[in-house]
């Protein structure tokens, strides 16, 4: 007598209920972060870094309160609190345009390893959501927010519940800004969906100017309905605060949980924009004359054709080149954008730059090429990468800026040149130091780990802003003469360190050692 | 007993990787015209020592010579002389099988490479697709593309490394031609692989790996069929 189910049996098929795919989905992000966090090498680092976010976040919430004039009901703390609530819808275009640039936000697990196992895109939207304040943007943003906030209030009792409801805010505008970033990754995933997003982008950049334009964004930011959240946050009524609190809240929970829906709908469609990348014919290209004009070809074509890298430098050139453009920035203040637009490129690729060959990176190296001029050419693609997004940024903030002075003009010139060696010197430092394998066809990817790139990060924002506003303050120096020969030591050093890295790469036991690794 | 000088000649070849042994005294020669596979299991050390042959990995105690030139001290010479498959993907995900070529061509100074390379692309039916960015590639198809990236310029030592794994019967016939064709024109073949009876067709010479040192070398024959399977279970046991 069979006993085996045949195919024509009704067996009955066990279906999990919504609430326990939700509960299983949660507690899968559980086990991925502690997979994520037992891979770290250096957990003592990961724990002096724990530590001081918890510092700076709470110095950042509370010590501005102390500073001399704040909270004074006038001046500058007036004029901060006034702008608080566009300061928060601010940040809640910082987290939609970073969770939409990176395609619905940071991987807990790289889709490749991922794909064996049983990850629901619930969890994938979770993990996202629990990555997204590893972006040293939204740490900036977030930390200034708290500063503000403890400025402009002081230190009154109003402080703490106040604080409360930007910690609230920060959270439910990251939530919001996730279900956005999936609903147009849905959007970019049907056919012709990639044109419909770009349509868009250009519509929100085109009214956002024409309102600049007309003079009437000034009061649109006054119409914004944050200014009930700033409200709230000030009012005596503890009832007006406990409401404002409960929405905020309520939107945050709310947005956590609908994000899940358009996750499922974006993961259950094909990337249009890497299927594009990967099915369609490139045109034959003559060979170079040069062996370097080749390698340099070869590592353009890995930049440019890697959708992270065509996405993310898009948002790199344009947005910061098009609040300059909208906030009117004089000449002297455009010198803090190059190394901004710099630091955030080199966080696309240029922090592993070996990373572009992945696998092929045993075969090339195999190519009888003398290493340096391997390393020349990542280097000036780097380079080049990065400072033709700088230009962008510039030349944009610069349709409004009026004629530059001869100081002006040297001082930003000097500002690009520095701060593009600066970061290309560091990136390769830190490619030959610490080389991960990592795939970055996905719009998701990143070329190393989240806490690693939070390092990273911090690390050339500090430096390339140092930079950018010592040429600030030259560019206000009659004599143009002056920011050349100040940018000559900055280039020294970069130059040096770059020149350093270049000979440790030219190691074979280093550069076995780096090509193994990113090779895997 | 050949009387010629080996092209590759390998004397205690040890590779460290910190405190992993991946290689620990491997002796091996072979020799032009003749193929030589690597055989062993998982970890034995095939791979490391085909990347060191190919000048990728340097040597961390031994000497290693390729055809002629040793791989410490000469590396770029001898990255002239090899043809290298190896074992993991082996191509840059976004560039084009044609511009692999290319930059193959150019690194090695080659003229009029054109009618060959498009010549061994239809041979290994990579021809509709050579204008295409390999990350799109499925796994056979990147194996093929790399066993034909590296024996494109005729080198003098075709290193293979893996070239059967998750390859279609089209693609082994190809990759069989190829290791023919370099030995009739005198080319020194390695044959780095897991797959035995593939080994026995493709080579003259069998060497078996165990934990990171050559254990047995003898003629591919002695490896055929199931007395050979026994021979070889019971070198690696």
């Amino acid at each position: 007598m069979p006993t085996a189910a045949s195919s024509t049996d009704t067996a009955p098929v066990a279906r999990e209920g919504l609430v326990a795919q939700t509960r299983r989905a949660v507690a899968d992000v559980g086990h991925l972060v502690r997979f994520r966090t037992a891979s770290l090498r250096r957990r003592r680092a990961g724990v002096v870094a724990l530590g001081a976010f918890v510092l700076v976040t709470l110095g950042a919430a509370v010590v501005p309160a102390f500073v001399a004039g704040a909270g004074a009901g006038s001046g500058r703390a007036l004029d901060l609190l006034l702008l608080l609530p566009t300061m928060l819808t601010g940040f809640l275009a910082l987290t939609i345009v970073s969770a939409a640039a990176s395609g619905g936000g940071r991987e807990l697990l790289a889709r490749d390893p991922a794909a064996v196992h049983p990850i629901s895109p619930t969890t994938d939207h979770l993990g996202a959501l629990l990555l997204a304040p590893l972006n040293i943007a939204w740490l900036l943003q977030a930390w200034a927010l708290l500063a503000v906030t403890a400025y402009a209030l002081g230190p009154e009792l109003y402080l703490a519940q106040a604080q409360v409801v930007v910690v609230l805010w920060l959270g439910a505008a990251t939530a919001v800004a996730q279900v956005l970033a999936w609903i147009l990754e849905g959007v970019r995933r049907v056919p012709h969906g990639i044109v419909g997003i770009r349509a868009l982008t250009v519509g929100v950049l085109g009214a956002t100017l024409g309102l600049q334009i007309s003079g009437r964004l000034l009061q649109v930011f006054d119409d914004l309905p944050t200014r009930w959240v700033v409200v709230g946050m000030v009012s005596d009524s503890v009832g007006r605060w406990a409401l404002t609190v409960g929405v905020v809240l309520a939107t945050f929970v709310g947005a956590v949980v609908l994000g899940a829906v358009p996750a499922h709908i974006a993961a259950h469609r094909i990337p249009q924009d890497e299927l594009d990348v990967e099915s369609g014919h490139h045109p034959v290209r003559r060979l170079s004359r040069t062996t370097l004009g080749q390698l340099v070809r070869t590592d353009r074509a890995s930049v440019w054709r890697a959708v992270p890298m065509r996405r993310g430098v898009a948002v790199l050139a344009l947005a910061p080149g098009l609040v300059a453009l909208a906030g009117n920035l004089p000449w002297a203040q455009l010198t803090v954008l190059p190394g901004l637009v710099a630091s955030g490129g080199a966080l696309l690729w240029g922090v592993n730059a070996w990373c572009l060959d992945g696998r092929g990176g045993l075969w090339r190296e195999s190519l009888p090429v003398a290493p340096e001029t391997v390393f020349d050419a990542r280097a000036w693609v780097l380079g080049e990468f990065l400072l033709a997004a700088s230009l962008v940024t510039v030349a944009l903030g610069a349709v409004r800026a009026g004629l530059p002075s001869v100081a002006e003009l040297t001082a930003l010139v000097c500002t690009l040149v520095v701060v593009t060696v600066q970061v290309v010197a560091a990136s390769l430092r830190w490619s030959d130091q610490r080389p991960f394998a990592v795939d970055l066809r996905s719009a998701r990817a990143t070329p190393a780990p989240p806490i690693v790139m939070v390092g990273y990060s911090a690390r050339l924002a500090l430096s390339t802003t140092v930079t950018g506003l010592a040429f600030s303050g030259l560019a206000n120096v009659d004599a143009w003469q002056v920011s050349v020969l100040v940018a000559v030591p900055f280039l020294a050093w970069s130059t040096a360190r770059l020149l350093r890295t270049r000979r440790a790469w030219c190691e074979p036991v280093a550069r076995a050692r780096v090509i193994t690794a990113v090779a895997v | 007993m050949t009387e010629t000088p080996a092209v590759v000649d390998v004397r205690s070849l040890h590779v460290r990787f910190g405190e992993v042994e991946a290689v620990s005294g491997v002796d091996l020669r072979a020799y032009a015209g003749q193929a030589t596979a690597l055989l062993g299991r998982n970890g034995a050390g095939k791979s490391t020592t085909m990347r060191v042959l190919a000048g990728v990995v340097p040597p961390t105690a031994g000497q290693v010579l390729v055809a002629g030139h040793d791989v410490r001290t000469e590396t770029l010479r001898v990255k002239q002389a090899v043809g290298y498959c190896p074992d993991v993907g082996g191509l840059v995900p976004r560039a084009t099988a044609w511009e692999h070529l290319q930059l193959a061509a150019r690194l090695r100074r080659m003229d009029h490479w054109e009618d060959r390379a498009r010549d061994l692309l239809e041979r290994f039916e990579l021809g509709d697709v050579a204008h295409r960015v390999t990350a799109g590639f499925s796994h056979g198809m990147g194996r093929r593309l790399s066993v034909l990236l590296a024996a494109l310029h005729e080198p003098e030592v075709l290193l293979l490394d893996e070239p059967f794994d998750g390859v279609d019967p089209i693609g082994v016939e190809a990759t069989f031609d190829v290791i023919s064709d370099a030995r009739a024109r005198g080319a020194c073949v390695l044959v780095s692989t897991h797959l035995r009876e593939l080994a026995v067709q493709s080579c003259t010479t069998v060497s078996v790996l165990r934990g990171g040192s050559a254990v047995a070398t003898v003629s591919a024959g002695e490896m055929a069929g199931e007395e050979g399977a026994r021979a070889y279970r019971g070198l690696l046991d």
